[in-house]
């Protein structure tokens, strides 16, 4: 009797299944990724819409290069098995590392994206997401972040007298206006508050500035801007119109939560997740905005004393990228494509997904459309920012950042620059030509296949 | 009747043969399988990745034989690398010397009074857990806190310095070489000098007590003991000691890493840094960073062995003419 009812069951189980595939072919997609983020936006608003498409997220950690390692041992090993990803999320760090190499998949060339649905990418993030060895679009991003200047309005009016964020942004234009205003600052406070934390805070915009990226054509290229950096970094600490703090280190979150530093500059969620859990001696990341102007109020913080405005550069920092695998785009069926191609679709360009995320979440879009449809709606007031709209500075940020000069070589440059040349050279211990020998001779002695001059 | 009494025994004799040595082998099997796998292999691998032409990740698995040119590379002065792996290999010695003499001073100095039958110390154990405790918490760990405790211009050290008097203005700790260098040297030898004194008191323990008790009869000093008895008695220990710390020591990387990042200059990057940025940073050149593992092994597999041979305990050159006579 149970046998015969297990059958029915079974039969049943299978006519169901067979009647769902009929109206649309079942397809899986494994998706992998570092962080939960994406899987909540699929279970949130992919999945209701795409009831035959099963998703299985994969989530490795970016800590230690966990990811990066998974990743590239399965695509060496075998990057058409069973379990390697169709679909796979990169990272600003390494977005470059995977766009630059065949392991993903071209998004006009296989996948058939057009001109016209790309059209509304915010030209940064697609500069990013194209291969610098091929020039093909390789990956699409969700969010954009653009950074801005962050600045403390209530400051900026007691020492330079200025009342608006306009004011304000005729006085850090360009590099040696801001230099002045630096210095002017320092002047009138008598020392009390700096223009910035340090190097490492100015160092993420100034390089966006270059007309060359670290390597062209298998040679280093340093750009004539890096100099002008460092005789802006030197001014600083020469001047003494810095912290001479460290991003990230105890003097850059102090600088948050007093009067000691006017500016910082910072992208998209450096505002949500880094300005404003720090604004105040006793706030935390898990307080919502009630909390934290309250715990301000109380304990002393600089809740509602900000503003922003575009300044001297635009730039961009940080990302999250969508690209699909190569070798499964290749042997997959047409259904297969068209399915990998609507979920980097849906996420990175649809309309009604970006406007609907963007409401829920605050967070910046990928999608000019969307963009100037939010800021046609009289954009988003925030409440941190005195009541500023955050979405309208962001908006001209982002299409002011060029993208085009991002190698798979930045890390590792980057921090072999600070090294070598930005803290000894500035510090006063090396002079600038003993600084850029140890740089080349470092690099060198990294990268074996580049051409050092 | 006899027939049972005559299969008894055999029954008997059946079940004691029954033999559980088997077990044994199930039980050492998972450390062998995981050795197997994490150690062995990976090890046989680095000594195949050093003359392979395995750079970047794709090619760690579809590599080709290239020879020895990671080694040339490593030992010809002249290369690119060279400078920077024989820097990371002077500094680690430097930093490691630096720890390990006053390590070892300070080790058997605590041993040689923990264990004095006439000094008697009391809350030996007390001592003992909070001398061994800094060995507990992840060298990780250490070099992060004592990164913020020293980092520049706001940190508890600068604080506490200028509200002392002692400093005028905050001070850049990480920017001098032989800060930097001494509070990498201080922190290994604060983690490791209980471990060593552990060890040193196991050793000293070990030594037949009436050696201890004729010695008092015949009224030596204590600094007669401690040079004459027992430090000649626990010379394998000793050797134990330095060997392990030499391993240790060369293959420093967690509290420079995390602490200095191998700054200011490059002066506090250490061997094990320097494979570590070379193979798991772009551009990935893990044929180096494997040649210069195999090198770092045979520095420390000679080292090892010449130790060997300068403790080794000789026999006393009467003792050992007399044998040669009687021969």
């Amino acid at each position: 009797m149970k046998k015969i009812l297990s059958l029915v069951l079974a039969l049943m189980m299978l006519v169901g299944c067979m009647s769902f595939a009929g109206a649309e072919e079942a397809i899986t997609l494994n998706v992998w990724s570092f962080t939960n983020e994406l899987e909540g936006m699929i279970n949130k608003y992919y999945a209701p819409s795409h009831p035959n498409v099963t998703i299985n997220y994969t989530i490795y950690p970016t800590d230690g290069g966990a990811y990066t390692s998974a990743v590239d041992n399965l695509l060496a090993a075998n990057a058409t098995a069973e379990e390697a990803p169709d679909i796979f999320t990169l990272e600003a760090a390494f977005v470059k590392k995977y766009v630059n190499s065949d392991w993903t998949a071209d998004l006009i060339g296989d996948l058939g994206f057009t001109e016209e649905e790309l059209a509304v990418a915010i030209p940064v993030m697609r500069q990013i997401g194209t291969s610098n060895v091929n020039g093909k679009l390789k990956g699409l991003s969700w969010q954009a972040t653009p950074g801005a200047l962050m600045y403390r309005a209530d400051l900026a009016e007691k020492y330079l007298g200025v009342t608006t964020p306009e004011e304000f942004q005729a006085k850090v234009a360009d590099w040696d206006l801001f230099l002045e205003t630096a210095a002017e600052v320092n002047e009138k406070s008598e020392g009390a508050t700096k223009m910035v934390v340090g190097e490492g805070d100015i160092w993420n915009a100034y390089n966006y500035g270059r007309t060359q990226g670290w390597v062209v054509d298998g040679k280093l290229v340093i750009d004539d801007l890096l100099y002008d950096f460092l005789d802006m970094v030197k001014t600083l600490e020469e001047d003494d119109l810095s912290n001479k703090g460290n991003a990230w280190s105890e003097t850059w979150f102090q600088g948050m939560k007093t009067d000691s530093t006017l500016c910082f500059f910072l992208p998209t969620w450096g505002l949500h997740y880094t300005l404003k859990p720090n604004c105040g001696l006793t706030t935390n990341d898990t307080m919502n905005d009630e909390e934290l102007k309250a715990a301000c109020e109380a304990d002393g913080g600089t809740y509602g004393l900000w503003k922003m405005v575009a300044g001297p550069v635009g730039y961009s920092w940080g990302g999250t990228w969508i690209g699909a695998n190569a070798a499964k785009v290749a042997e997959a069926s047409d259904a297969k494509k068209a399915a990998i191609k609507d979920f980097i679709k849906f996420f990175t360009l649809s309309e009604e997904f970006l406007y609907q995320y963007a409401l829920d979440s605050g967070d910046f879009v990928g999608s000019n459309a969307v963009v100037e449809k939010i800021l046609a709606e009289g954009g988003t007031p925030n409440p941190f920012l005195g009541g500023q709209d955050h979405y309208s500075i962001f908006a001209e940020a982002a299409n002011l950042a060029n993208g085009a000069i991002m190698t798979d070589y930045d890390e590792t440059m980057n921090s072999l620059w600070r090294d070598n040349v930005t803290t000894p050279y500035s510090k006063g211990e090396v002079d600038l030509d003993t600084a850029i020998a140890n740089f080349k001779a470092a690099v060198a002695a990294q990268f074996p296949e580049l051409v050092v001059e | 009747m006899q027939n049972i009494s005559a299969a008894a025994p055999v029954k008997k004799g059946k079940r004691k043969s029954i033999s559980y040595d088997k077990y044994g082998y199930f039980f050492v099997a998972p450390f062998f399988i995981t050795f197997l796998i994490f150690q062995l292999y990976p090890i046989l691998f680095t000594f195949y990745t050093s003359v392979s032409d395995a750079a970047g990740w794709d090619k760690v698995l579809h590599n080709s034989y290239a020879g020895f040119g990671s080694f040339q590379k490593l030992l010809d002065m002249g290369s690119d690398v060279a400078p920077f792996f024989w820097g990371s290999l002077g500094n680690t010695v430097i930093m490691w010397v630096c720890n390990f003499i006053p390590q070892l001073g300070m080790a058997l100095l605590l041993a040689s009074w923990f264990t004095d039958s006439r000094l008697r110390l009391k809350f030996q154990g007390g001592f003992k857990v909070l001398i061994f405790m800094p060995n507990i918490i992840t060298a990780a760990t250490i070099g992060m806190l004592f990164m913020s405790l020293f980092s520049y211009p706001v940190a508890p050290v600068n604080t506490l310095m200028q509200q002392f008097g002692v400093a005028s203005a905050p001070v850049e700790y990480f920017r001098s070489v032989g800060i930097s260098r001494g509070l990498i040297s201080f922190l290994q030898w604060w983690m490791w000098y209980g471990n060593t004194m552990i060890i040193m008191i196991a050793g000293i323990l070990g030594i037949n007590p009436s050696l201890f008790e004729a010695s008092l009869v015949d009224g030596c000093s204590s600094r007669q003991v401690f040079w004459k008895i027992t430090l000649p008695l626990i010379k394998p220990i000793l050797l134990y000691n330095l060997v392990t710390s030499l391993v240790g020591g060369l293959t420093m990387f967690d509290i420079p890493h995390m602490m200095t990042s191998g700054n200011p200059n490059n002066t506090t990057n250490t061997v094990a840094r320097f494979i570590y940025t070379q193979a798991f940073t772009t551009p990935n050149n893990f044929n180096i960073a494997s040649a210069a593992s195999v090198i770092l092994f045979a520095i420390i597999v000679v080292c090892s062995m010449i130790l060997n041979a300068f403790m080794k305990d000789r026999e006393p050159r009467a003792a050992r003419l007399e044998r040669r006579a009687a021969k």
